[in-house]
């Protein structure tokens, strides 16, 4: 039932992707139902595939990649479409013409049926029973199809004054894209673009201050640092995020508003230039719904990615003490049971300075004990999910056999003992490691 | 020889026990100037209200420009009214809070997109070019009446309706108002239908029907 | 070769040449974020090594030439048609031939009444309103050319020294003939931007250059190099004296102790010791650097062990269990970079010339833009072009009028014939 739930979400978009390809290549709707259908089953098949062989961080990779690509390839053509409308004589990207062809009636919808149909597989949880493991698969791929034929008719339902500009069709796709990945907190790709946003203005400011010589912050008046301490904060990446995200879909709902009203300087009847000038102003109206639709997808992609409603396994840290010898000892077996592969965090105090960090076996079958922290991000700790830690800060994966390595966003590691009662820790090396590592990483960024 | 504008066969408009008009056959050839003339309460502006689209017939047949009218759903008889018909009545109808040029501008903004250029161009054919800026109110009752033919003719209608509107005016504004009406019928060419209760105004016309009750009682077509 | 001097031009004064460059860089950032944290600094890096990616880069400064050139023509052309010569089509928004008699009298009547200026002759006339952005666009255009154009330069040819600008010692250049700095000064400021302000006074070093003041911004030219002041610190003398060792040693530190409460440390010569020092903050809120009156913090460690804690004025001393420690000297010091580096000029000139333009460009385009409109006959036909910069629904339907009232007059002519 939580099954279900859980894919709505997805199954929508999935169904709208459907409904725009068709509206988006008239003419082909043989063609795009099928592949659709094909790829759609072919992304599902894959994903189990890739997954039972391989780590599942590859399905994952390969599904970011290919959705983080499409969005690249959608601020060309935004940036492209602006220039087209703006610029007369701008020779670039004819994408209309790809658009109208045999392939990419074939092409496209395979291609966003596989993401699609990898992403809505991701979501399927892994169950016990073998039967119903089989199942749900088979019940996603029915459901998949079925909603193939409900766009169908839906799409015969709409007005045919909504057109679409090749642009604007490619914006909602790959919002829509973005809006299933980001249901997944695996494959949300609006997050780690926030953390280089704020990593990359960061830098940028700072190159580009110390470039034009201007003084730094002891000489500046501390409202005017302010304004320039927000690049370098946290929200700069959320921010900057915002705008990466939207931008695209703003500058080709911004190209159809700028495109050219046709030359009606021929026509010697004034009613009858009005009317067709009225004519295309419609027409362009209708043509900014799609960009519309997806400006909405993002904004549900960046809800969704800020407040995402997966449960992680992050027990509540135990608290620990040391010995008078300044050492933590940790059973083996006791109140929690060390070594079932899951993450135990455990809280240490000394004075006034609180260490988090956790005990955890690898799948290689060893147990490593790190702090609830990395070396490059605040300290906002780390949850467990299948196969993988993941960074709440940066919500970087980590796979299970790498943690215990140490390393940008992997949690830091601290030496410890293994001894057959348990694992044994020094506690001042704990408390140097913890604190060398969020005065890194939480200390103002500002003033270099 | 022309080609038919307005051909009615049965045309019927009833209300209620009130039968406004009987059942009417009427042909209209194209660039015709049509008087409608009869008694009041004769069935004559229910006559204009249907040939322009304002109201539908109880029964009968009704073909403006080749197409039966009743075929039209609401949207299709507006986009008739819009593009085909343009009315002028007794009173002027308008906006007393814009001026002249507005009200022209209005009558584009419902029809397609305003244009100025061409608005001020219109209400110069009509002789106003030196009152574009004033209210209907600081416009005498000729004036208004041309500026409501400016917004009638804006839309460059294939018809153009008139309920009485001359009804209002004395007897030089009369003449100058039906003068403009036949020179810009000259230039563009479209078919007028005035109702009137003035033989001399109806003279202007080529053809004068005259309805008793809803009935075409006679018609009268100008000689020489 | 004519041909593909043609080709050459074409793509270096294209307006699609910026996005597709500055596009394929933002990929390579993108790609180089996958395998370097510093990413800019590495961008930077492999731009300045690789010659094909510089001559990449120089791409952007030339288009912004090329396209001054292209705009400049294009905008003297249609100055020239105003005047009555050949109208080149591509240049407007709408150009149409019809067959109509020339004689534009009235014409010219009614567009001037609409509010445009006319100019006409038998066989032309050309009509307009509003300011042309041309001079707005060409600033921009300029900006485009020296802002990268001076990150070009920048990257191929910054050079950076740093260095220790210390009150009372010569100002430090790679001969050693700098004039002495004869004072740091550090005060207050009431400009919007800057909270304080920061001046070197350095001696004539007989060089021939005389006294000199560098202050904060724009930073002052120094030998080629610009001036820039980066952090600020105390250059001091120490004497110290530990009971386990066996004579007092002498030394001088530069350490960044700016502002108060900052700590730096240096190691103490020839001894186990390690000294850590900070700027007091002085009680009655004044800045110590800014007085001169210094009180400093002191940590004593020997290894990781904290030995004693202290506090010595500038010119003092502490005594206690049998150390000594002294600071007879502290001056104001500040680390300074020492930046050859031309591009910056061309960077502040685009900043200037973006501002301009964009301060140009604002008012023009909201309340008068450029709308024009030729007629001009040729033979039997009539040739006419109308183009708008703004406001350009209201200009076509003026244009559109003037075309219907010439198609007026036509078939009056044909009446009369
Ligand atoms: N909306 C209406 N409801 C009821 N009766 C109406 C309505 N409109 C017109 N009539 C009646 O129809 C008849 C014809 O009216 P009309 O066409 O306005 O006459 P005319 O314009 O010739 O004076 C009159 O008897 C009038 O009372
Ligand atoms: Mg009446």
């Amino acid at each position: 039932m939580q099954l279900v739930f859980k894919l709505i979400p997805q199954l929508i978009a999935w169904t709208v992707m459907v409904l725009l390809l068709l509206r988006g290549m008239p003419g082909r709707r043989g063609a795009v139902l099928i592949s659709a259908v094909t790829g759609f089953s072919l992304g599902v098949a894959g994903y189990l595939l890739l997954s039972r062989l391989f780590p599942v961080t590859l399905p994952l990779g390969i599904i970011r990649s290919a959705v983080g690509g499409s969005f690249f390839l959608l601020w060309s053509v935004a940036v492209a479409a602006l220039y087209r409308s703006t610029v007369r004589d701008f020779p670039l990207l004819r994408v209309e013409r790809l658009v109208g062809t045999i392939y990419c009636a074939w092409g496209a919808p395979l291609l966003t049926g596989m993401v699609a149909g990898g992403i809505g597989a991701s979501g399927l949880p892994r169950l016990d029973n073998s039967v119903l493991q089989l199942l749900a698969p088979l019940l996603l791929l029915l459901a998949g199809a079925l909603l193939v034929l409900g766009a169908r008719s839906a799409e015969q339902r709409l007005t045919s004054s909504l057109g679409v500009t090749p642009s604007a069709f490619l914006a909602a796709l790959v919002a829509l894209l973005l809006f299933s990945s980001s249901s997944s907190i695996l494959l949300d790709l609006f997050a780690p673009l926030s953390m280089k946003v704020m990593k990359g203005t960061h830098d940028f400011v700072h190159q580009f201050m110390e470039s034009i010589l201007i003084p730094d912050h002891v000489f500046i008046r501390s409202a005017i640092w302010g304004y320039i301490g927000f690049l370098f904060g946290k929200e700069v990446g959320f921010w900057g995020g915002m705008v990466i995200w939207f931008t695209p879909a703003l500058l080709i709902a911004l190209a159809i508003r700028l495109e050219p009203l046709p030359s009606v300087a021929h026509i010697r009847q004034g009613a009858q230039r009005r009317r067709l000038l009225a004519d295309a102003i419609r027409t362009k109206q209708y043509r900014l719904v799609i960009p519309a639709l997806a400006l909405v997808a993002l904004a549900a992609a960046a809800y969704q990615s800020s407040f995402p409603n997966v449960e992680y396994w992050d027990p509540k840290p135990l608290a620990v003490t040391a010995t008078p010898a300044g050492e933590i000892f940790i059973p083996r077996k006791g109140e929690v049971e060390l070594e079932d592969g899951r993450l135990h965090k455990y809280l240490y105090k000394q004075g006034g300075k609180e260490v988090r960090f956790f005990v955890l076996l690898t799948p290689a079958g060893k147990l490593t004990v790190d702090l609830d922290a990395c070396a490059i991000c605040k300290p906002d700790g780390y949850g467990q999910s299948e196969g993988m830690v993941l960074c709440y800060y940066c919500k970087t994966l980590i796979p299970l056999d790498t943690v215990g390595k140490p390393g940008g966003c992997n949690p830091v590691p601290v030496p410890f003992t293994e001894r057959g009662d348990g694992v044994h820790l020094d506690a001042l090396t704990l408390v140097n490691s913890w604190s060398r590592t969020v005065q890194s990483t939480t200390s103002s960024k500002g003033g270099k | 020889m022309a080609s038919t504008i307005i051909e009615t066969a049965g045309l019927t408009r009833s209300y209620g026990d009130i039968c406004a008009l009987k059942p009417l056959e009427l042909s209209v050839p194209e660039g015709e100037w049509l008087s409608v003339m009869g008694h009041s309460g004769s069935g004559k502006s229910t006559l204009l209200n249907l040939v322009g689209g304002l109201d539908r017939p109880t029964a009968g047949v009704l073909k403006v420009g080749g197409e039966d009218l009743l075929g039209r759903d609401e949207d299709g008889l507006a986009r008739f009214r819009r593009e085909f018909v343009g009315i002028i009545f007794q009173q002027h109808h308008l906006v007393p809070y814009l001026t002249a040029l507005e009200n022209v501008m209005l009558a584009q903004y419902f029809h397609s997109v305003p244009d100025e250029a061409e608005a001020r161009f219109a209400l110069e054919r009509v002789g106003l070019g030196h009152r574009l800026k004033n209210r209907p109110g600081e416009l005498s009752g000729g004036e208004q009446q041309r500026v409501c033919i400016a917004r009638a003719i804006i839309n460059s209608p294939k018809l153009l309706l008139g309920d009485e509107p001359t009804g209002n005016l004395d007897h030089k504004s009369t003449t100058m108002v039906l003068e403009l009406l036949r020179e810009l019928r000259a230039e563009e060419r479209f078919t007028i239908i005035m109702v009137t209760h003035n033989q001399e105004v109806a003279a202007w016309g080529d053809r004068t029907i005259y309805l008793d009750d809803g009935v075409l009682v006679r018609e009268e077509r100008k000689t020489g | 070769m004519n041909r593909l001097l043609r080709v050459l031009w074409g793509i270096l004064s294209s307006r699609a040449l910026p996005p597709l460059v500055l596009g394929f860089f933002l990929l390579l950032y993108i790609g180089i974020a996958f395998f370097f944290d510093e990413t800019l600094i590495m961008l930077m890096a492999i731009t300045r090594r690789i010659p094909l990616l510089a001559a990449l880069l120089a791409l952007l400064p030339l288009n912004g030439v090329c396209r001054m050139i292209l705009e400049a023509g294009r905008y003297l052309k249609r100055r020239q048609a105003l005047s009555g010569a050949v109208v080149p089509p591509e240049l407007y928004d709408e150009t149409l031939l019809l067959s109509a008699p020339g004689g534009f009298s009235q014409l010219e009547g009614r567009l001037s009444a609409q509010g445009y200026a006319t100019r006409g002759s038998g066989h032309h006339l050309a009509a307009w309103q509003g300011v042309t952005l041309f001079p707005a666009r060409l600033l921009y255009l300029a900006g485009m050319f020296c802002l990268f154009a001076g990150i070009l330069i920048s990257l191929v040819s910054r050079g950076v020294s740093r260095q220790a600008v210390v009150e009372g010692a010569p100002f430090p250049t790679a001969a050693g003939n700098g004039g002495m700095v004869e004072k740091i000064i550090f005060e207050k400021a009431a400009g919007p931007i800057l909270a304080r302000n920061l001046f070197i006074k350095v001696a004539d070093s007989g060089m021939g250059e005389g006294e000199q003041t560098f202050r904060l911004y724009p930073p002052a030219l120094f030998r080629g190099a610009f001036v820039y002041p980066r952090y600020l610190g105390i250059s001091l003398a120490y004497r110290f004296f530990a009971p386990d060792q066996g004579g007092v040693v002498e030394n001088r530190a530069v350490l960044p102790l700016y502002p108060p409460g900052k700590e730096a440390s240096t190691v103490i010569a020839g001894t186990p010791y390690r000294l850590t020092l900070s700027l007091a903050k002085p009680e009655d809120g004044s800045d110590p650097y800014m007085t001169g009156k210094t009180l400093f913090l002191f940590k004593l460690l020997k290894g990781d062990e904290l030995v004693l804690t202290g506090s010595v004025p500038g010119g003092g001393e502490f005594v206690r269990d049998g150390y000594r420690l002294a600071i007879p000297d502290a001056r104001r010091m500040v680390i300074t970079d020492f930046v050859v580096d031309y591009g910056v000029l061309l960077i502040w000139g685009a900043g200037l010339l973006f501002a301009a333009a964009f301060i140009l460009w604002l008012p023009v385009r909201i309340f008068f833009p450029l709308r024009e409109m030729l007629f001009r006959s040729q033979g039997e036909l009539l040739q006419a072009c109308s183009r708008a910069e703004g406001g350009g629904r209201r200009h076509a339907g003026v244009f559109h009028e003037a075309l219907d009232l010439l198609e007026l007059s036509k078939s009056g002519v044909k009446a009369e014939e």
